[in-house]
């Protein structure tokens, strides 16, 4: 991992020299074998110093991607799809059963929350319950991925890989600073239109790590989701500028890499920064070959004026003719206001009604009326090293002796990771490589790639991936409960063309996912963490799924795609579309456990504490949703308060009252100050919206 | 459900754990007796009870944790560092090779403009800035080597707080949530009290990949300190009435659903946090002191109100349980970054928290508190020996000052030492990371034993550094 590094080394000159001298010595010495010449061969720069062992050559994620039978099982009934048969083919060597199918309206329940973030309507229940056809689930799973909600629910998970934040500072009028993130939107918005049109995954990969450098359409002058994609690498966390600028751009570079190693490789590439990895087949030399072609591209303008912030890369999304005669009228209206200061200089300084002063000012007036709107900009990578920094070309970089810029070691060719990418792969010798490395993520040949989102999407399904660290495939995980099904799935994805959709209309459609949480005690114990799949997990709903939960049922919800975020919790937006920031982290989302924006995060945990209580019980936008709840129910369609009762567990729960939820219903309406009135419905309204059903998906 | 793998040992969770520390009436000595009463339970799962008290890994000799941040970084070479020869060579530069990376031109020795004298039976040497602080030093444990690794407020600060300066890691007091829980289940256990916005933000007081729940509660505005607390009181008997329809629907909710022991959770908490509306607001009440006691911590005069009250509230806090209490001395933003003015600004931030300290060590021993209280003194680093323009002094990470109070802290005890000139730390170098193992040492826990294990390997707040400073203990 990345060790804090030390710009002042603790330890003495001596020391590091020590410790250089070292490294080369334990290289040559600690060979745990002779080196395999077939699994690994030495550059021609023959500086590889590390060695791989057998152990780290046979693990599993490391080996080709096999392309598995679907094993034979005794229950032949149960199965309705490949997938099953590879879950039941492990239940019944351990003498378990699948739990009963789900009822129906569980299923479309469970469905509709997982692919598209909300509660299934009335309308979308009873028009599956009626229709009594084979193809009733697929027509379902179909119409749910057409949705522009699905992009919307699948794009935030994709986004807790990414450490996405909207901002820095929560707070708008402070966003003013030059390291400000304002442009973030424009990424989170094309994840979402990628995902809803099925952008391939290949593909989707190689628009993030070097969109900038793809084919721009023959009628344009640039390639707007591909800048836009880029974001993905500029949006992260370090230090805001200051002094120590050769550590930002070296963390920057840190962060990138790391970011990509966990995103699409699983792979803890961040670990090598400081000395060759711990436990997996990834070199120091590696980690600054990588380096190499991220200290060659820039996110950053400029670094800034010491101890001041730096400015980041914002790329103009128009035409370049557009861009100048914004520009030129732009400086039109800064010569003016600098005539006005240059006034207030003057002694004395003219009074405010000064005819100079009044007509300098309708000048401005007038020349920002003509000002057309500001070119939309993107927070891009673009090609070669950070201006004004010690990389500032198109360069190979020295390793940095345990991960500090003060002290360089030998310089490393720009290179894919050797063990990986295999000894063959040639060093880059034109642009920062970024291309090279995102073709070679993307393919189908990379061993980890296609296994690892295949996992992560079986885990936004599931709640638990079939291996459990979705970051991290190394030899530090646990090996996956299902490697057959993993690969299987993976082959699968790759021959589908790299289509999400279809994978998850696979598993939707699976019986696996069709069983019911409800089992009994002694089932349950059986297996408990339910590694084996022989039941569906019940699970908390996400902090963005309880708010857009709370406002779709309030009849509120705004499903408007795209733009800004807002700042306020109580707008009628989708929770993606209620401000991320990073440097604020009391909120509704941090409160249930959206997921940390300063680094990629696998999964989220799920926590149970008083404040969400306190919130739920006493803030605002509960008691709002809670009232138009109740203004809905009091709107003059229903005869009394036991149909009111039954329509509201309709809405919520999609399923009736029982006889004895009806009666604690009606006797808190009876309990009220105000029986009978809008008040008296708000308490139940508000106790609904609090209850553990709301929140829990079985 | 996501669960998180713990490395530490849970057998399955107990209920009645949850709801130890929360039963009965809320009078202090009701809860005195509770805390008294704990019992270092089985371990449950942190998932479902994240603030149930957990087993130390040895006796500790503190409870609570106290740390007063300066943030900005004060001047140790005008308060607990005299530096004779820089007195006597004052305008000279300094005599040696001057560090590689400098944020601004390395000046030249600057005198320090107040006085030093030895105090208390222990002699040690305060600066006349701080004469109440002065007259408790027999109190203190002064580390006069400090050495962090970063030359700027962010990647310092979040060093000091976090261990780590450039990437998101759970900060101090969120690992000593995960690692004890929490004795009073009815307040926030780790709170944070600044006035100003913080530089660097939730940062410093996240849980990062900790479950959220053990990230610090930031208090701004001490009149209304937690969010959602407030209901008009009228509307007791009405939550009361929601409540109980709530319960007894969960109740049938959560019998088909047998193996799910969030539900349980989730349902308990619904009646913490109906407690917590009503014990919270008295914890964070000072009208509740007497006027002796308000005297005490200035609270009555301009100069000291605002760190009088956030001293207070500390040990009202501390008091009830409260495990973490980090105040920032914050009417701004990065108050005792004496980049200029240091003649004029550093005398008044000394004279605004000068006495309030003094009155909370004095008040936590009165009652017995300060046993098994840490207090902790400092800022991010310190300032330089030398001068930025003329009334001024840089960051200075090199060498610098804290101390330490309370708990299992030797008191009357100066550790080591800088060079002649103030630079750098020359005897028993205290890191960052080893003041953090000491911490985490005095509050029962083992700094290397107390890990999470994520993304692939298992974190500390020590990182792969720290060692216990032995020379600190009583």
């Amino acid at each position: 991992m990345p060790k804090s590094f030390y710009w002042k080394p603790r330890h003495s000159v001596l020391f590091g020299v020590m410790l250089a001298s070292a490294i080369v010595v334990a290289a040559e010495n600690t060979a745990e074998e002779p080196l395999d010449p077939s699994a690994v061969r030495p550059s021609d720069d023959q500086s590889l110093r590390f060695h791989v062992s057998r152990e780290q050559r046979q693990w599993w994620a490391f080996r080709p991607i096999d392309d598995p039978v679907p094993p034979p099982v005794k229950n032949t009934t149960w199965p309705r799809n490949e997938i099953d048969r590879f879950i039941l083919a492990q239940l019944e060597p351990r003498g378990m059963r699948p739990a009963a199918a789900a009822r129906r309206r569980q299923w479309i329940r469970r469905v509709t929350f997982d692919l598209t973030g909300l509660p299934p309507t009335l309308r979308d229940v009873q028009t599956f319950l009626s229709d009594t056809s084979a193809a009733a689930q697929a027509r379902v799973a179909d119409r749910l991925l057409a949705s522009t909600s699905y992009g919307q629910r699948w794009a935030r998970h994709w986004l807790d890989v990414v450490r996405y934040a909207d901002f820095h500072d929560a707070n708008p009028a402070k966003r003013t600073a030059s390291c400000e993130i304002t442009e973030a939107w424009r990424y989170r918005d094309w994840v979402v239109r990628a995902l809803n049109h099925d952008l391939p995954f290949d593909r989707f990969i190689v628009h993030q790590i070097a969109g900038d450098l793809l084919p721009i359409p023959g009628d344009r002058e640039f390639y707007e989701d591909g800048l836009v994609a880029t974001t993905f690498l500029t949006n992260g966390v370090w230090d805001r500028g200051d002094a120590d600028k050769e550590k930002i751009v070296s963390d920057m570079a840190d962060d990138q890499i790391d970011t990509i190693g966990k995103a699409f490789l699983g792979l803890t590439l961040g670990c090598a920064r400081c000395h060759d990895h711990k436990s997996d087949p990834i070199s120091q030399e590696d980690y600054y070959a990588l380096a190499g072609i991220f200290y060659s591209c820039h996110m950053l303008a400029d670094l800034g004026a010491k101890g001041g912030e730096y400015h980041v890369n914002r790329v103009p999304l128009a035409p370049s003719a557009v861009v100048a005669r914004y520009n030129e009228e732009l400086e039109k209206v800064k010569q003016v206001e600098n005539e006005l200061k240059e006034l207030d200089k003057q002694s004395p300084v003219p009074a405010k009604d000064d005819p100079r002063r009044l007509a300098l000012i309708a000048q401005v007036d007038k020349l920002k009326e003509k000002l057309p709107p500001a070119p939309p900009l993107a927070m891009a990578m673009q090609e070669g090293g950070t201006p004004g920094g010690l990389f500032p070309g198109i360069q190979d970089v020295p390793l940095h002796i345990r991960g500090s810029y003060t002290r360089l070691g030998p310089v490393i060719p720009r290179r894919l990771p050797r063990f990986f990418a295999g000894a063959s792969s040639p060093p880059i010798t034109s642009g920062s490589g970024r291309r090279e490395l995102a073709d070679w993520v993307a393919s189908r040949d990379n061993h980890l790639t296609a296994r690892v989102i295949v996992n992560r999407v079986w885990q936004w399904h599931f709640g638990e991936g079939l291996v459990q660290t979705a970051s991290n495939f190394g030899l530090l995980s646990q090996p996956p409960s299902h490697p057959a099904l993993l690969d299987w799935l993976a082959t699968r994805l790759v021959r589908d063309g790299w289509s999400l959709k279809k994978l998850h209309r696979r598993i939707v459609l699976s019986a696996t996912y069709g069983q019911t949480s409800s089992v009994s005690r002694k089932q349950g114990v059986r297996d408990q963490e339910n590694r084996w799949l022989g039941r569906f997990s019940a699970r908390r709903l996400e902090a963005e799924v309880i708010r857009d939960s709370m406002l779709f049922v309030g009849g509120r919800l705004d499903l408007e795609l795209g733009g800004p975020a807002g700042d306020d919790l109580n707008i009628a937006r989708r929770s993606l579309y209620v401000q991320t920031a990073r440097w604020n982290r009391n909120n509704f989302a941090t409160l249930f456990d959206a997921a940390n924006p300063d680094s990629s995060v696998e999964k989220r945990v799920v926590s149970t504490v008083a404040p969400q209580v306190l919130m739920l019980l006493n803030h605002d936008f509960s008691l709002d949703q809670a009232r138009h709840l109740a203004r809905r129910l009091l709107d003059g369609s229903f005869p009394d308060d036991p149909a009111r009762l039954q329509h509201v567990y309709q809405l919520l729960f999609g399923r009736p009252a029982s006889s004895e939820e009806t009666a604690i219903g009606l006797q808190l309406l009876a309990n009220s100050n105000q029986p009978g009135t809008l008040e008296a419905w708000l308490d139940l309204a508000h106790v609904l919206l609090c209850s553990n059903e709301f929140v829990y998906l079985d | 459900m996501a669960t998180q793998k713990m490395t530490r040992n849970h057998p399955p969770l107990s209920r009645r754990n949850l709801l130890a520390g929360a039963g009965g009436g809320f009078g202090l000595t009701a809860l005195q007796h509770l805390l008294a009463s704990e019992v270092a339970a089985a371990a449950p799962d942190r998932s479902a009870q994240p603030f149930a008290v957990r087993a130390p890994h040895h006796t500790p000799r503190a409870k609570r944790c106290i740390f007063l941040y300066m943030p900005g970084g004060p001047s140790q070479v005008d308060l607990f560092d005299p530096k004779p020869r820089v007195s006597a060579e004052n305008g000279k530069p300094l005599p040696f090779e001057k560090p590689k990376l400098e944020r601004t031109k390395t000046g030249n020795l600057l005198a320090s403009p107040w006085k030093f004298s030895p105090h208390g039976q222990s002699g040690i040497e305060v600066s006349q800035l701080l004469p109440h602080l002065a007259s408790r030093v027999d109190e203190l444990c002064v580390i006069r080597s400090m050495v962090a690794d970063n030359i700027n407020h962010t990647g310092a600060a979040l060093q000091m707080n976090t261990g780590e300066q450039a990437f998101s890691r759970p900060s101090m007091g969120s690992w000593l949530l995960y690692g004890l829980g929490a004795e009073n289940q009815n307040l926030p256990a780790f709170v944070v009290v600044s006035p100003a916005a913080v530089f660097q933000g939730a940062q410093l007081w996240a849980s990062s990949f900790l479950p959220s729940a053990y990230q610090g509660t930031l208090v701004r505005d001490m009149q209304s300190p937690i969010a959602n607390l407030r209901v008009p009181s009228d509307d007791f008997k009405r939550q009361r009435n929601k409540l109980d329809a709530l319960r007894q629907l969960n109740e049938i909710h959560k019998q088909k659903r047998v193996i799910n022991s969030q539900l349980d959770a989730r349902i308990a908490t619904f009646e913490l946090a109906f407690r917590m509306q009503q014990e919270a607001p008295a914890a964070f009440d000072l009208s509740r002191e007497s006027k002796t006691t308000h005297q005490a911590y200035g609270t009555g005069d301009p100069t000291t109100e605002l760190f009088g009250r956030q001293c207070l509230l500390a040990r009202r806090l501390v008091e009830r349980g409260v495990r973490y209490v980090q105040l920032f001395d914050a009417p701004v933003n990065n108050a005792w970054d004496h980049h200029g003015g240091l003649r004029e600004k550093l005398p008044s931030r000394c004279a605004a928290v000068d006495q309030p300290i003094a009155a909370l060590i004095s008040d936590l021993k009165a009652r017995g508190l300060l046993e098994d209280t840490l207090v902790l003194w400092g800022g991010e680093f310190g300032r330089t020996p030398t001068a930025e323009g003329t009334n001024g002094r840089e960051h200075h990470p090199f060498g610098f000052t804290m101390w330490l109070a309370g708990g299992g802290i030797r008191g009357g005890h100066v550790h080591g030492a800088t060079d002649e000139y103030g630079w750098h730390a020359t005897h028993d170098k205290v890191h960052v990371h080893d003041l953090h193992a000491t911490i985490l040492h005095l509050m029962g826990l083992d700094h290397k034993r107390l890990t999470y294990h994520y993304s692939g390997r298992d974190y500390r707040l020590t990182d792969v550094a720290g060692q216990v400073v032995q020379n600190i203990l009583a």
